[in-house]
C-alpha cells in the first residue's frame, strides 16, 4: 500500500529540515563562534527583507558520500537582493569545509547554467576549502568539472551577466579564482583568505613561514594586492556591500514574459493532496491538477477532443501567459502530433511552456510501430528539443522512457525541473526491466535475477535518488507547484526569447 | 469687542476659540516663520509683525485692523509694562491689569512692600533671613539671575553672577536676598477682579513639581495644604488683589515650607497662566465651569463680575502636564524639528490645548512648549490615572518631546504621594528616579510594522512573504538600531509572541509577550519612529557602508612621500577615534593623521621634520577592545 501523498510531502519536509542544518553541530558552533554567520543565515542576510528563496536541489548528495555533506555542501537558488533576481551559490563551510565533493561541482555549475539561461547576477559567498581532494579524479580534470566553474564565470561575465564574489571564509588553491574572476569582489577582513598555495603549501615549497592573514587575508588584498576591491568588518558587512553592489547594476529594460494581473486559483492547491493517487499507477485526470496550479482555474484547452491522452492548453501562472502540455495516459502518436502542434503554437506566440510530466511511456505494439509512432515521437522530441521560449517541467507522477524525452526531461534543457515525491524516474519500470533483463537471459521465471533488478529500478526510480544527482532541480511540496513555477517564469523573463526555429520534422 | 491676540501657539489658540464661541472677531500677528501656524489659521484675521516682542508693531497691527482690545496670553509682551502704557496710549483695552498696576507688581521688590502692607506673609528678606539664602534678581523671572547661597562666604560670587544674568536678561541688576526654602511647594492663587472693585479668588494651584523653576506639572486643588492654610492664601490673595486695585486674571504666588507649613507670598502673575486649565477644570460657579477667558474680556469691556465668592466651589481634581519640544532622559536638551505625526489624546475628563498639528515644523526660536494635557477626575488618584492614560495616548513623532517622562512622573509614586517639592527634579537623577521607558517593546513594534510594510510588496511569485521550499516562511529581517528578526507566521518577534490586535492609521495595538500595548509607529527608509508610552524612540540601522572599513587596521601609513610636520602623541598615550596623531606634508598638501579609533598608541614611526617614504608606517593604534 503506497503511502499517502501527504505522509510523502512530510517525509520531504523532514528530509529538506534536516538538510537545512546544514553540518554537524560541533561544526556549526565552531562556525557560529568564530562570529559567521550560518550559511542560510549569510543567505537570508544577503536577501531583500522577507524576500522569497528559490533553493535549487537542497537535497543534493542526498544518501551519497555517506551522508555527509548535506545540501552538497553548497546552498543555491534565486531570490531578490536590491529588488533584482539574482542566483546566489554559498558554500557551507560546517560541511567537509566547504570543500567541492562532485555533486557540489555539479549544483555549482547548474546554479551558473540557471543565471546563464535566465540572465541572473550571480552572487556567490565563498566560503571553501577548495577541491575535495580524495576525490580530486571526480572533480577535477573532466569538462564539467570545477575548472567550469572559471570557464562560466568568464563567459557569464562576457555576456554582461554580473558575477559578484563575497569571501567569508578560506578560498584556497583553484577556489581563489572565484573571487578572482568576478567582476567585483568583497573580502571580511580576519575571516576571508584568497590564496593559491595556503601557509603549509608555502613552507613545504620555499620555506617561507607567513600567518594566512598576511599571506592572503582582507587586508593584504584590499590594500596591496588588488585582489578585491571592498573590505568588510563582518559578515553582514560584507553582505550590505553586496546589496549595494547589485544596486548599482542596471535593470532590464524590458521582461520577455508578459504579466496580466494575478488571480489565485478558484481550486486550493493544498487539495491537491485529495486528487492525485499517491501510486502512478492509478489514473486520474490531469486536469485536476492544473485547476489547482492556474490563475483562476481557468483553462483554454487545446485540441481537448483529439489525441485524449495528451492535455494542452493556455492558462495563466501568477499573471503570465503559459502553455501546457500535460500527460493524461500513455502517448499515441496522435497525442506525440498534438504535441508537437502546440508546442509550436507556444513558440511562435512567445508563450512559455509548462510540462506536467506522468508518462509511463509511448504506446508499443505491432500496430503502432507500423503506424510510425517513432516518427510522430521524433517530431515531438524535435519541438520539444528545438523550443526557445522558457520551458518548465514538473514530474508529477512517472517519468519512463522516451516519455521523458517528449515531455522535457533533463536533457532537453528546462529552464527548470522539479519533481513531486511520489515522482518515479527510470528507463522503464521495474517489473519491465526485470522481465526484459531475464528474457534476454533466457531464464524469463527466474526470480533470483529479477528481484535485484526489481530492487535497483525502485531505489534508483525514487525522486530523492534523482535529486541527490542533480537530475532535477529539488523535490517539491505538490502544493508549492503553483508558486515554484511563477518564482521560475518571473526569472525567466529576464532573458530575452530568440526567434523560433527547428530541425527537420520527420514528416 | 474686537480682539487682537498678542501671542502664539496654544495660548493664542485657546484665546481664539473662546472668541469664536462669543462671536467676537479676532485677529492674530504672527512673524515669518510663523506664517501658517495653527494660531493664524484659529483667528479670523492677521497681520505680521517682525517680532512678538515688537511693542510698536503689534500696536500697529491692532489699530490697522481697527481692534478695540488686545489679549497678551502670558509670556512675551503680557507683563511689560511698557506694553500696557503703549495700549493705554493708543486708547486700546489690554486685557489685563493697569500699566501701572503691572509696573508695581512686575518688581519684585515692590510688590513685596505692597504685600507687606497688604498683610500677606513674605519671606524673611535681608539681614533677618538665615542661610540658605536665595539671591535673585528684582526684575526676574524664569529662574534668570537666581542664586542659592548656603554661606557667608558664596555670597559675593554668587551675587556677581546673579547680576551678571539679570543684567543681560532683563537690563536690570537690582538684586534680592530672601530666605531659600529647602524643601517648598508652590502654592498659587487664582484671582479675578473686576473694574467695579469685586475681587474673588478661584481658589488655588499647586505646582511644585519643576525643573529649574519651570512648572512641569500642575493640579488644582493643592493636594497636601490645610484648611488653614488655603484659607490664608486665598484671603492674601484676594486682600493683595484689592489692596492695589488690580483688575482681570491674575495670579498670587505663594511658597509653603514643608517642613514648617508657613507659606510666603512670592509674586504675582499680573496675566493668564498656562495652567489657568486646571482652574477651570474644577472650579464651578453655581454649579456651572467657568472659561477664565471669557471673563477676562467682560471684564475687561468693564463689565462687572458675574458672581460673588460664594458662588464658587470646588468639585473634582485637576492635572495638567505642559508637553516641551525637549529631550528629557538626554539632558533636557531643546528639540528643533518637523513634528511628522502627532496624536493628542481624547476623551471623558481629557482636555488638550495645543498649537501643533502633524508635519508642523518646530524651530528653537520660540517657547518650546507645545501643548498641554490636562486630566479632570472625582479625586487626586483618578485625575492622575487619566492623565497617565491621556499621555500614553499622546503621540509626536519625527520630534522629541518630554512626554514619555510626564507620564513616567505622573505615574511616579512621588507624584503619587505628592511628595514632590519644587526642588525635586533638580535634585534627583532623572533616568533612574524617573526611568525612561525601555526600547523593547517599541522596538519590537517597530520591526513588526517594518515586515509588515515590507510584506506589502505582494502580487507577484518574488512577493516579501518569505517563502522557502518545503518549510516555514523565513523570519524578516529588519534593521534597527540592532537586527530585529520578525516571523509573522509564528507571531514572534526576536522569539517573544507578539500578536497584532490592530494596526491602522500609524496605531498598532499588539499583545507582546502576553502584555497589551500600543504604539505610534511611522517607517520611513532608514528610521523608524516610534512613540511608546508617550516616549519617542528613534531606531537608525547603522549605515554599514558609511561605516566600512575606513578606519583600517590601526596603522597609519604615509599616503605619500613627503616630510613629517608635526607629531603630536607619544607611545602608549590614549587617543579617542578622530584625535590628530600627526601631521604631514607632501606635493604641497598637508594632511592631518587622525586615530581611526579610540585606543592606545603602540608605535611612533615618525618625527617631525623627518623625510618619510610611501608606505612609511608612521603611528601605530592598538583598539581599546576587539573591534
Amino acid at each position: 500500500m503506497p503511502a499517502d501523498l501527504k505522509d510523502l510531502v512530510a517525509d520531504l519536509r523532514e528530509r529538506l529540515a534536516a538538510a537545512r542544518l546544514g553540518g554537524s553541530e560541533a561544526a556549526r558552533t565552531k562556525h557560529t563562534d568564530r562570529g559567521k554567520l550560518l550559511v542560510r543565515d549569510r543567505v537570508d542576510a544577503l536577501l531583500d527583507p522577507g524576500s522569497p528563496f528559490l533553493e535549487l536541489s537542497p537535497l543534493a548528495a542526498t544518501g551519497m558520500y555517506g551522508d555527509a555533506v548535506p545540501s552538497a555542501g553548497v546552498v543555491t537558488g534565486i531570490g531578490r537582493v536590491s529588488g533584482r533576481e539574482c542566483v546566489i551559490v554559498a558554500n557551507d563551510a560546517t560541511v567537509k569545509g566547504g570543500t567541492y565533493y562532485p555533486m557540489t561541482v555539479k549544483k555549482h555549475l547548474r546554479a551558473q547554467t540557471v543565471a546563464s539561461d535566465n540572465h541572473l547576477p550571480c552572487l556567490y559567498l565563498v566560503d571553501s576549502g577548495g577541491a575535495f581532494l580524495p576525490m580530486q579524479d571526480e572533480v577535477f580534470p573532466d569538462r564539467e568539472h570545477f575548472g567550469r566553474i572559471f570557464f562560466n564565470q568568464a563567459n557569464l561575465s562576457a555576456r554582461g551577466i554580473p558575477q559578484v564574489a563575497s569571501v567569508m571564509g578560506s578560498c584556497t588553491a583553484g577556489g581563489a579564482y572565484v573571487p578572482a574572476m568576478s567582476d567585483e569582489t568583497v573580502i571580511v577582513r580576519n575571516q576571508g583568505t584568497i590564496f593559491l598555495g595556503g601557509p603549509p603549501l608555502v613552507k613545504a615549497a620555499t620555506g617561507e613561514v607567513v600567518s594566512a592573514e598576511d599571506l592572503g587575508g582582507g587586508d593584504v588584498h584590499a590594500r596591496t594586492s588588488g585582489v578585491v576591491d571592498h573590505l568588510a568588518d563582518d559578515d553582514r558587512h560584507a553582505l550590505a556591500i553586496v546589496r549595494s553592489i547589485v544596486d548599482t547594476f542596471e535593470r532590464p529594460v524590458t521582461r520577455s514574459i508578459a504579466v496580466h494581473d494575478v488571480e489565485e486559483p478558484a481550486e486550493d492547491p493544498a487539495t491537491l493532496y485529495d486528487v492525485v493517487p499517491a501510486d502512478t499507477r492509478t489514473p486520474y485526470d490531469v486536469r485536476e491538477v492544473i485547476r489547482r496550479i492556474v490563475d483562476g482555474s481557468r483553462f483554454h484547452e487545446f485540441k481537448k477532443l483529439y489525441a485524449e491522452t495528451l492535455v494542452t492548453g493556455f492558462a495563466r501562472i501568477w499573471g503570465m501567459p503559459v502553455g501546457i502540455v500535460a500527460n493524461n495516459g500513455i502517448l499515441f502518436g496522435e497525442s506525440a502530433l498534438k504535441g508537437a502542434h502546440f508546442i509550436e503554437l507556444c513558440n511562435q506566440r512567445g508563450i512559455p511552456l509548462v510540462f506536467l510530466q506522468n508518462i509511463t511511456g509511448f504506446m508499443v505494439g505491432r500496430e503502432y510501430e507500423n503506424k510510425g509512432i517513432a516518427r510522430d515521437g521524433a517530431k515531438l522530441v524535435t519541438a520539444v528539443a528545438c523550443s526557445v521560449v522558457p520551458k518548465f517541467t514538473v514530474v508529477i507522477g512517472g517519468s519512463f522512457g522516451a516519455g521523458n524525452y517528449g515531455m522535457c526531461g533533463r536533457a532537453y534543457d528546462p529552464r527548470f525541473l522539479w519533481m513531486w515525491p511520489n515522482a518515479r524516474i527510470s528507463v522503464m519500470g521495474g517489473e519491465q526491466a526485470a522481465s526484459v533483463l531475464a528474457t534476454v537471459a533466457g531464464r524469463p521465471d527466474d526470480e533470483d535475477l529479477k528481484a535485484p533488478i526489481r530492487e535497483q529500478y525502485e531505489t534508483q526510480g525514487s525522486p530523492y535518488y534523482s535529486t541527490a544527482r542533480l537530475w532535477d532541480d529539488g523535490v517539491i511540496d505538490p502544493a508549492d507547484t503553483r508558486r515554484v513555477l511563477g518564482m521560475g517564469l518571473a526569472a525567466a523573463a529576464n532573458a530575452p526569447i530568440p526567434e523560433p526555429s527547428y530541425g527537420i520534422f520527420r514528416m | 469687542m474686537r480682539v487682537l491676540i498678542a501671542n502664539r501657539g496654544e495660548i493664542a489658540v485657546r484665546i481664539a476659540r473662546t472668541c469664536r464661541r462669543l462671536g467676537v472677531p479676532t485677529v492674530a500677528i504672527f512673524t515669518d516663520t510663523d506664517a501658517d501656524a495653527p494660531h493664524v489659521r484659529a483667528c479670523d484675521e492677521a497681520g505680521r509683525v517682525s517680532s512678538y516682542l515688537d511693542i510698536d508693531e503689534v500696536v500697529q497691527q491692532a489699530r490697522r485692523f481697527g481692534c478695540s482690545a488686545v489679549h497678551p496670553g502670558y509670556g512675551f509682551l503680557s507683563e511689560r509694562a511698557p506694553f500696557a502704557a503703549a495700549l493705554e496710549a493708543a486708547g486700546l483695552k489690554l486685557v489685563g491689569p493697569s500699566a501701572a498696576v503691572m509696573e508695581q507688581m512686575g518688581r519684585k521688590d515692590a510688590a513685596r512692600e505692597i504685600a507687606v502692607a497688604a498683610g500677606v506673609p513674605v519671606v524673611p528678606t535681608g539681614d533677618d533671613a538665615p542661610f540658605p539664602v536665595l539671591v535673585k534678581a528684582a526684575a526676574g523671572g524664569g529662574g534668570k539671575g537666581m542664586r542659592v547661597v548656603r554661606s557667608a562666604d558664596e555670597m559675593d560670587e554668587a551675587v556677581a553672577a546673579a547680576r551678571r544674568e539679570a543684567l543681560s536678561a532683563f537690563g536690570d541688576d537690582t538684586m534680592l536676598v530672601e530666605k531659600y526654602v529647602e524643601r517648598g511647594r508652590h502654592i498659587e492663587v487664582q484671582v479675578l477682579a473686576d473694574a467695579h472693585g469685586n475681587v474673588v479668588h478661584l481658589f488655588e494651584r499647586d505646582c511644585s513639581t519643576q525643573r529649574r523653576h519651570q512648572k512641569v506639572l500642575e493640579e488644582a486643588p493643592a493636594p497636601t495644604i490645610t484648611a488653614e492654610v488655603r484659607e490664608l492664601v486665598t484671603s492674601s490673595a484676594v486682600a493683595l488683589a484689592a489692596h492695589v486695585g488690580y483688575e482681570n486674571a491674575g495670579t498670587v504666588e505663594f511658597l509653603l515650607d514643608s517642613d514648617t507649613g508657613e507659606a510666603y507670598f512670592l509674586e504675582m502673575n499680573t496675566r493668564l497662566q498656562v495652567e489657568h486649565p486646571v482652574t477651570e477644570a474644577v472650579v464651578l460657579v453655581d454649579g456651572e465651569s467657568l472659561d477664565l477667558v471669557e471673563l477676562q474680556l467682560r471684564v475687561a469691556a468693564g463689565e462687572p463680575l458675574p458672581f460673588g465668592q460664594s458662588d464658587v466651589t470646588v468639585s473634582g481634581h485637576a492635572i495638567e502636564a505642559r508637553v516641551y519640544a525637549e529631550d528629557s532622559f538626554g539632558g533636557f536638551l531643546p528639540q528643533a524639528g518637523t513634528a511628522s505625526i502627532v496624536r493628542w489624546p481624547s476623551g471623558p475628563g481629557v482636555r488638550v490645548d495645543h498649537a501643533l498639528e502633524s508635519g508642523q515644523v518646530v524651530s528653537t526660536s520660540y517657547d518650546p512648549m507645545l501643548g498641554k494635557v490636562i486630566a479632570h477626575g472625582p479625586d487626586r488618584e483618578s485625575a492622575r490615572d487619566a492623565l497617565v492614560a491621556a499621555l500614553e495616548e499622546t503621540a509626536v513623532l519625527g520630534l522629541t518631546t518630554n512626554t514619555g517622562f510626564l507620564r513616567t512622573l505622573v505615574e511616579s509614586e512621588a507624584f503619587r504621594d505628592a511628595s514632590i517639592d519644587t526642588a525635586w527634579l533638580d535634585r534627583v537623577d532623572i533616568g533612574t528616579d524617573v526611568p525612561a521607558p525601555r526600547a523593547d517593546v517599541p522596538r519590537a513594534m517597530a520591526a513588526w510594522v517594518s515586515a509588515m510594510i515590507t510584506a506589502f510588496d505582494a502580487g507577484h511569485p518574488f512577493q516579501a512573504d518569505g517563502f522557502r521550499l518545503g518549510g516555514p516562511p523565513a523570519p524578516t529581517l529588519v534593521e534597527l538600531d540592532r537586527d530585529v528578526s520578525v516571523d509573522r507566521h509564528a507571531g514572534t518577534v526576536d522569539g517573544v509572541p507578539f500578536v497584532v490586535l490592530s494596526a491602522a492609521d500609524h496605531v498598532v495595538d499588539a499583545v507582546v509577550d502576553g502584555q497589551r500595548e500600543r504604539a505610534v509607529v511611522n517607517v520611513q527608509p532608514d528610521v523608524v519612529d516610534v512613540s511608546y508610552r508617550g516616549q519617542r524612540f528613534v531606531l537608525t540601522p547603522p549605515d554599514r557602508l558609511a561605516d566600512a572599513v575606513a578606519a583600517g587596521d590601526g596603522v597609519l601609513v604615509a599616503p605619500m612621500p613627503g616630510t613629517v610636520l608635526d607629531v603630536r602623541v607619544a607611545e602608549g598615550q590614549q587617543v579617542a577615534e578622530g584625535d590628530v596623531l600627526g601631521m604631514m606634508e607632501a606635493m604641497k598638501m598637508e594632511l592631518t593623521l587622525k586615530a581611526p579609533f579610540a585606543g592606545t598608541v603602540t608605535a611612533v614611526g615618525a618625527a617631525a621634520g623627518q623625510q618619510v617614504a610611501l608606505g612609511a608606517r608612521l603611528f601605530v593604534v592598538e583598539p581599546e577592545e576587539a573591534p
